[in-house]
């Protein structure tokens, strides 16, 4: 009799286990991790019908990303006197126009310390419609990242791939992301301190 | 012969007799309850507007678990509700019940060492989702941190003074959309769960105000609405969803949806997109090719109480 209720016991204890580690690899087999790694194909972006065109002025990356392609926000449509040659060329001008025509309004502060940039350090010296590297390849106002890329590398790797600056309002459809320029002040790229736009009441209220 | 006909059709009037239900017997009772009404009130087009809307409560009342009505249902109260919106003089609202799509999975990925605190995905949220205004309701909570410290109980969450102060960071703190949410698991009426796309959502109409979710979430995810929420009329958002931001009601539970009624169209979440930094990334966690699985695949990346077995899909990155 007490050997049947042992026995029993046993039977009990081995089911129980079964089951709990049943459990354990089914709570196992659904985490955010698996499902991550189990997911290898890529999710059609374009299907997303909403996701449609922006209305902001667009031009294609001349990087790549993941090994397809990818829109930045245009930027010569945002400076104001662009294109600089308009002005820069070997024409006399009067000097009581020099504070309109020269750029007194830019401050420059970007460089280590004491140690600024110049103007001629990023654009070109001869044509003035366009950046220069450090090659001196020419560079255009659209597509900044290839210049500023040169110094802030470990950024520009981030931003191709995503965890540096940010997409343009949609997570789906075609890829588009902010220039450097679209966040960062050329001239002075830091962000400034400020007020915040609102606050939060304390927790216990 | 004869008998045998005569045998169909009561067996056809017993049939159409079992056809009334519970729901349609109700229906019935509110349409002769309204006539009633509108025959005692001797009015004009008011009286009429008053039936309408005491029909339309009648039938919101009645109606089932959003989990468990068909699209067909779905469709209906969406439209009793932007009726009833209409009535109520909040004007024209569209509202959705847009479904989740198939391979999607929603995550988000904040970088603590980008964020400057400045405080515009608040913002952002607080006008998107209708939050009400009286009692200052917010989703996102943003702590001011001393460097070192990973725990936002440590840190700030009502600074108010210029940001960023010198040696300190910024931690975005929201629902993080658990895989193994302890709030769905304590919520007794079934009120609210995880939708397929990953978004823990609260029908609002099942919450009856208990507040175990509360109680049981470890990261202060959930709001509850102790008061009738108050929006002025021109700042209320009108792009609603069901489950996320149409208009609640005192007494019921609500929390970020990681703006549903943005994302199931493709759109990045109001934070995400409010963000002036850049350290908000949101995206497919099933599309290998996407931002969030560039982070989680080459940045130093951590979740919060990740030892709770929760499993939030919200994980916090350094540059």
């Amino acid at each position: 009799m007490k050997k049947i209720f042992l026995c029993s016991n046993l039977l009990f204890l081995v089911l129980g286990t079964m089951l709990l580690s049943c459990q354990a690899a089914m709570a196992s087999g659904s985490t955010v991790m698996d499902r991550i790694h189990a997911a290898k194909e890529p999710f059609d972006n374009m299907k997303m019908e909403t996701a449609y065109q922006l209305p902001v002025k667009t031009v294609l990356a001349k990087e790549s990303y993941q090994g397809g392609t990818f829109r930045v926000l245009a930027r010569k449509d945002s400076i104001t006197r662009f294109r600089c040659s308009v002005c820069h060329t070997e024409k006399k001008m009067l000097a009581r126009d020099g504070a309109f025509f020269t750029h007194s309004d830019i401050e420059i502060n970007h460089g280590r310390g004491d140690d600024k940039l110049a103007c001629i350090e990023c654009h070109d010296e001869k044509d003035r419609d366009f950046l220069r590297d450090a090659e001196g390849k020419n560079i255009d106002f659209d597509h900044s990242y290839r210049l500023c890329g040169q110094c802030h590398f470990r950024q520009k790797r981030d931003w191709l791939g995503g965890a540096h600056g940010k997409r343009e309002a949609y997570w789906a459809g075609e890829r588009v992301v902010r220039n450097c320029t679209s966040c960062h002040s050329p001239h002075s790229p830091a962000f400034e301190t400020k007020m915040p736009v609102t606050y939060s009441l304390p927790l216990d209220q | 012969m004869n008998s045998s006909r005569k045998k169909e059709g009561q067996m056809k009037t017993k049939k159409n007799e079992k056809k009334t239900t519970r729901r349609s017997f109700m229906k019935n009772l509110s349409v002769a309850a309204a006539a009633g009404s509108a025959g005692l009130v001797t009015g004009g087009c008011v009286s009429l507007e008053k039936t309408e809307e005491m029909g339309l409560k009648w039938e919101e009342y009645f109606k089932k678990n959003y989990r468990l009505m068909t699209e067909e249902e779905k469709g209906e109260t969406v439209a009793r509700l932007e009726r009833l919106a209409k009535l109520k003089g909040d004007g024209d609202i569209q509202m959705s019940s847009q479904g989740p799509r198939e391979n999607v999975l929603y995550g988000y990925a904040f970088n603590i060492s980008r964020c400057k605190g400045y405080m515009d995905c608040v913002e952002a949220c607080v006008k998107e989702n209708n939050l009400d205004r009286t009692s200052k309701t917010q989703y996102i909570r943003l702590f001011e941190m001393d460097s070192g410290q990973l725990d936002p109980t440590t840190g700030d969450g009502k600074y108010h003074h210029e940001v960023p102060v010198e040696n300190k960071f910024y931690m975005g703190v929201q629902c993080y959309h658990c895989e193994n949410a302890p709030c769905i698991k304590a919520c007794p009426t079934k009120a609210t769960w995880r939708e397929p796309d990953g978004i823990v959502v609260v029908d609002y109409d099942w919450c009856i105000g208990c507040r175990y979710c509360l109680a049981a979430c470890p990261y202060w995810g959930r709001r509850f609405n102790w008061g009738e929420p108050e929006i002025p009329r021109e700042e209320m958002n009108r792009k609603q969803h069901y489950l996320g931001n149409r208009m609640r009601m005192k007494g019921v539970m609500e929390k970020c949806t990681f703006c549903v009624q943005r994302t199931r169209q493709g759109k990045l979440p109001a934070c995400a997109e409010a963000c002036p930094t850049g350290s908000r990334v949101f995206g497919n966690l099933l599309d290998p090719d996407s931002e969030i699985r560039f982070i989680l695949k080459h940045k130093k990346v951590f979740r919060f109480k990740e030892e709770l077995g929760t499993d939030p899909k919200f994980w916090y990155f350094i540059d």
